[in-house]
């Protein structure tokens, strides 16, 4: 049985809105290939490989099929989780926790230009009651911001301050897809797209992938110099129906994060975490997010963007990447805020790097309004 | 379970089903290597794939990474044979459901497996639908799509027809 | 030291062609329920919940969130691999990893499918690559067909054989109460009459489409003999995918590649000491598609010789009551919900090590039994389970 798992090194591609110049796999390899320069490792010598896809997104059953060669799946262990990638990484850490594998590849990989979101979002939906409704993620997340604003006071301009922080953070992203310089204003001046979202408030449609090596620690210390440690994880599950969940609440982000946070031993996360990757695909989800993630109390995400608290700079930075608003596919985000974490701690987050970051969160979800959340702790200790 | 309803004894009950019928679209990317076939077939009505640098296979699919080797291919592109011998067929009796076309396809088709002479595996349609006339070792050669139908990659070809060698 | 991992509760539904009588995640809540009772557990007593399901069948987007609560997935975390075929083994791998890791002490995996919801061969055709694999519309039934017709090339096994291999998988599914088709079948003429599906397998040689789920309850050493008087261990597992054959998909009509099967057992064998494996391990589950696949099986396992698989079905070595019993539940050409399939063999293997198998229980004491499950371009995983270790 492994003692730590580490993550030995991580790549992304710069996401776009649309890669119709490569396919599934050619644009999985491109992450893939960096990971095995950097370790020196050939896809022979992993034991195992995790992909993150989705058959509806792909337009394939068994998505996994379309990028067997590019993970060296011939004759070895090969899996592929269906939630959003974050997951997968807490796969390949039970792999190699067990002991059952030592060096695993993961890589989570989505073309989101490939396919109609609407349509494959409103697949999501249960198919007895509120599938006609013509539900898909965006009027669901509508629905989530306009009670959370209700019950908290949560204001437009403070979700679009977020906006306005993270497009502006992704100035300093290589792998950004849509840095923006902009205002306050000029969200609130976007058009409504699902009251109250705007579309400053949304993400664009991306493409790309995100690959780690995971490693034992035996490994690991052969692998890379900067071996960043998993030490805690926990994911959790809403209800599914709407009316069955308190959509101004986010219960199971918040049992996830306090399991997460119990299994790294932090107990106060605002003053523990050097930096924060959470998966906001709407402006007022890094709010709700953060108040799940017990970074300030129920309903007072308002007041800590307000405070300056979670720029660059600040007590907490939170989404120095640009986070998921700036562009990155579902699926891949949460694997994403790994991957920026892992840079983070191991200093090369370039022109985005927090200064000293030891201890770093990543945050990814799945689902309707974030009905599967994930979290997990690294740290370079 | 079911349950009986008390009037009729045995009648069974009626169950209330919602059906959905959404098609959905796909746009998927060919990306370097099955474009390339993809224009290939398309302009020049040509089958090509390209062969591994290690392991020296054609790989067909053509693809940038050698499955079997786990190393990038390369681009040493082939252009393969056009005809070829049937080593395996087998014909479809029963109707079943195209998802790309949302169609049931006709009765019966013959589907092989086709060993084409440079030695790549291709699987195709046969254009024989008499289930008697198939025999393995019979010789084939692909039949193209007229210009203006291309642009689907192998479905360019519409078949392979017998041929007598 | 890995923790060990025992499987302390079982559960499935009867499995049939179509349960209209309830919904998606009402049917998997059965399994879940059963697994549960017969650990004697409360849903509080799981600590995660990993779930195979291959959601093109039923066209549910993420079908763990749409049945989060009646999998007992609510407030608890997990999540939902999807293989293929294989989908339903690979997720108790899954649950063995994160029980053997320390991570859990108590899961449930399950795997679940509503065939009856939308169109399992197209489905199945969907798998094959968008780009150029339409020619192979004939889904998974085209590539047995064609499996079928190397095996009688390469071994000479006859059709009577085939038919054989199906009187003895529905003797055993009419003695297993889950099993899908149950259809006293009497004599060889009636498999042998079945009409055609796709040349050459008829319709009786070929798996059905079932609606239906498997639960399991898995659980580390101390926890598990602490739950259960009959804890079945997890003895290894084995995951190997593949290229798909350059001349095939299920079988290599030119003999020169590596069969996922083959190089599965020789590791998991090599691993565990076992060199006759007729003689190391008492009987097996294995995925069937077809009958004609069984047969192959027997070889790619190493039950018997190359070529010779026909020769243990002659012979009545596979049956229940026989030297080697293969399948006695019936097996996947009674029985195929395919994202539970695979977790189904794992289930009745486990179910003969403990003597629970009912009426289709084996004749001889099960102290080690194999489980495999068969998916994708003839991709293998393998279980391997123990009375005791």
């Amino acid at each position: 049985m492994a003692e730590r798992v580490a993550i030995c090194a991580v790549a992304q591609t710069k996401f776009r809105p649309d890669r119709g110049d490569a396919s599934e796999g050619e644009m999985a390899y491109e992450a893939i290939r960096h990971v095995l320069e950097e370790t020196g490792l050939t896809l022979s010598d992993i034991d195992s490989a995790v992909s993150c896809s989705q058959d509806f997104w792909d337009g394939r059953t068994i998505s996994n099929m379309n990028i067997q060669p590019f993970v060296g799946a011939h004759l070895g262990h090969e899996d592929k989780v269906a939630e959003d990638g974050i997951n997968a990484v807490y796969c390949g850490m039970a792999q190699v926790l067990s002991g059952y594998h030592e060096i695993v590849l993961v890589v989570a990989h989505t073309k989101e230009s490939q396919a109609e979101k609407s349509l494959v979002e409103n697949a999501a939906f249960d198919p007895i009651f509120m599938r006609e409704l013509g539900l898909d993620f965006l009027s669901a997340a509508a629905l989530q911001a306009r009670r959370y604003m209700y019950k908290y006071g949560i204001t437009a301009e403070q979700c679009a301050k977020v906006v306005v922080k993270n497009r502006g953070n992704a100035r300093n992203n290589p792998f950004a897809q849509e840095p923006l310089d902009i205002t306050v204003d000029d969200v609130l001046a976007s058009r409504i797209l699902a009251s109250p979202i705007r579309k400053l408030d949304t993400k664009p449609i991306s493409d790309g992938a995100c690959a780690a090596i995971l490693a034992s620690e035996k490994k690991a210390r052969k692998l890379t110099e900067k071996p960043v440690w998993i030490l805690g994880v926990s994911s959790c599950y809403e209800a599914h129906y709407l009316g069955d969940r308190d959509l101004a609440d986010c219960a199971a982000l918040t049992k996830a994060a306090q399991k997460a946070y119990k299994m790294a031993g932090i107990r106060r996360p605002f003053n523990e975490i050097s930096v924060a990757e959470i998966s906001e695909e709407y402006s007022y989800q890094e709010l709700l997010w953060m108040e799940g993630l017990g970074f300030c109390g129920r309903g007072e995400a308002g007041r800590l963007i307000d405070s300056g608290k979670t720029q660059m700079g600040g007590k907490l930075p939170v989404n120095p990447s640009g986070g998921m608003l700036s562009g990155n596919p579902t699926g891949v985000a949460g694997m994403v805020r790994v991957a920026e974490a892992a840079l983070q701690l191991r200093g090369e987050a370039g022109n985005r790097q927090v200064r000293g970051a030891n201890l770093a969160l990543a945050h990814g979800m799945t689902g309707i309004c974030g009905q599967h959340q994930a979290v997990m702790i690294l740290g370079t200790n | 379970m079911a349950k009986k309803s008390s009037q009729e004894g045995e009648k069974k009950p009626e169950y209330i089903t919602v059906k959905i019928d959404v098609p959905r679209k796909y746009r998927w990317s060919t990306g370097k290597y099955i474009g390339r076939t993809y224009r290939e077939a398309h302009e020049n009505k040509k089958i090509v794939a390209n062969r591994c640098v290690k392991c020296k296979e054609v790989l067909w699919p053509p693809m940038q990474v050698c499955g079997r080797c786990k190393v990038e291919a390369g681009e040493d592109w082939v252009e393969l044979s056009q005809t070829g011998t049937v080593m395996q067929y087998t014909y479809l009796v029963y109707p079943l459901w195209d998802p790309h076309y949302g169609e049931k396809f006709a009765n019966p088709y013959a589907n092989a497996m086709i060993l084409l002479d440079d030695g790549v595996y291709i699987r195709h349609f046969l254009e024989e639908t008499d289930v008697n006339k198939l025999k393995v070792g019979m010789r084939v050669e692909a039949v193209w799509r007229g210009d203006g139908e291309r642009g689907e990659g192998m479905a360019d070809v519409k078949y392979f027809r017998t041929i007598d060698e | 030291m890995p923790n060990r991992v025992a499987i302390v509760g079982i559960g499935q539904t009867r499995h049939k062609s179509t349960r209209r009588d309830v919904t998606l995640p009402e049917m998997v809540n059965e399994a879940v329920r059963a697994a549960l009772a017969d650990a004697e557990l409360t849903m509080k007593d799981i600590e995660a919940v990993f779930t195979s399901n291959m959601e093109t069948f039923e066209g549910i987007y993420l079908p763990d969130h749409g049945a989060a609560t009646e999998i007992g997935a609510y407030m608890k975390p997990g999540f939902k691999v999807c293989t293929g075929g294989t989908s339903g083994a690979s997720v108790v791998v899954e649950g063995f990893c994160m029980v053997a890791s320390g991570l859990y002490d108590v899961v449930m995996v399950l795997g679940f499918e509503k065939q009856d919801c939308g169109e399992t061969t197209a489905a199945i055709t969907a798998a094959a690559t968008p780009i150029w694999g339409k020619g192979a519309v004939t889904g998974a039934i085209g590539e047995f067909a064609k499996q079928a017709l190397s095996y009688m090339e390469t071994s000479g096994a006859k059709e009577e054989h085939a038919a054989m291999v199906r009187l003895k998988a529905d003797r055993g599914a009419c003695k297993n109460e889950y099993a899908h088709l149950k259809l006293g079948l009497e004599s060889a003429e009636q498999v042998l009459n079945s009409g055609y599906l796709v040349w050459p397998l008829r319709m009786l040689d070929f798996c059905p489409q079932s609606s239906g789920a498997c639960a399991l309850v898995l659980a580390e050493e101390k926890k598990a003999r602490s739950i259960s008087r009959k804890p079945v261990w997890i003895a290894d597992v084995e995951v190997v995918h593949q290229e798909p054959f350059r001349a095939g998909t299920f079988a290599d009509p030119t003999g020169k590649e590596a069969y996922t099967q083959h190089v599965a057992c020789e590791r998991l064998y090599k691993r565990n000491g076992i060199t006759n494996p007729r003689r190391d391990i008492d009987m097996a589950e294995i995925y069937e598609p077809s009958n004609w696949e069984e047969m192959s099986l027997y070889e790619h396992f190493h039950f018997c010789e190359r070529n010779q698989g026909w020769k243990l079905v002659e012979q009545g070595v596979t049956e229940m009551d026989g030297d080697f019993p293969v399948n006695p539940s019936g097996g996947v050409i009674a029985t195929n919900p395919i994202g539970a399939t695979p977790t189904i063999r794992v289930a009745e293997a486990a179910l003969q090590i403990r003597g629970d198998a009912g009426a289709h229980q084996v004749a001889k004491d099960v102290k080690t039994s194999l489980a495999s499950a068969l998916g994708g371009p003839n991709w293998t995983v393998l279980t391997l389970l123990k009375r005791s270790l």
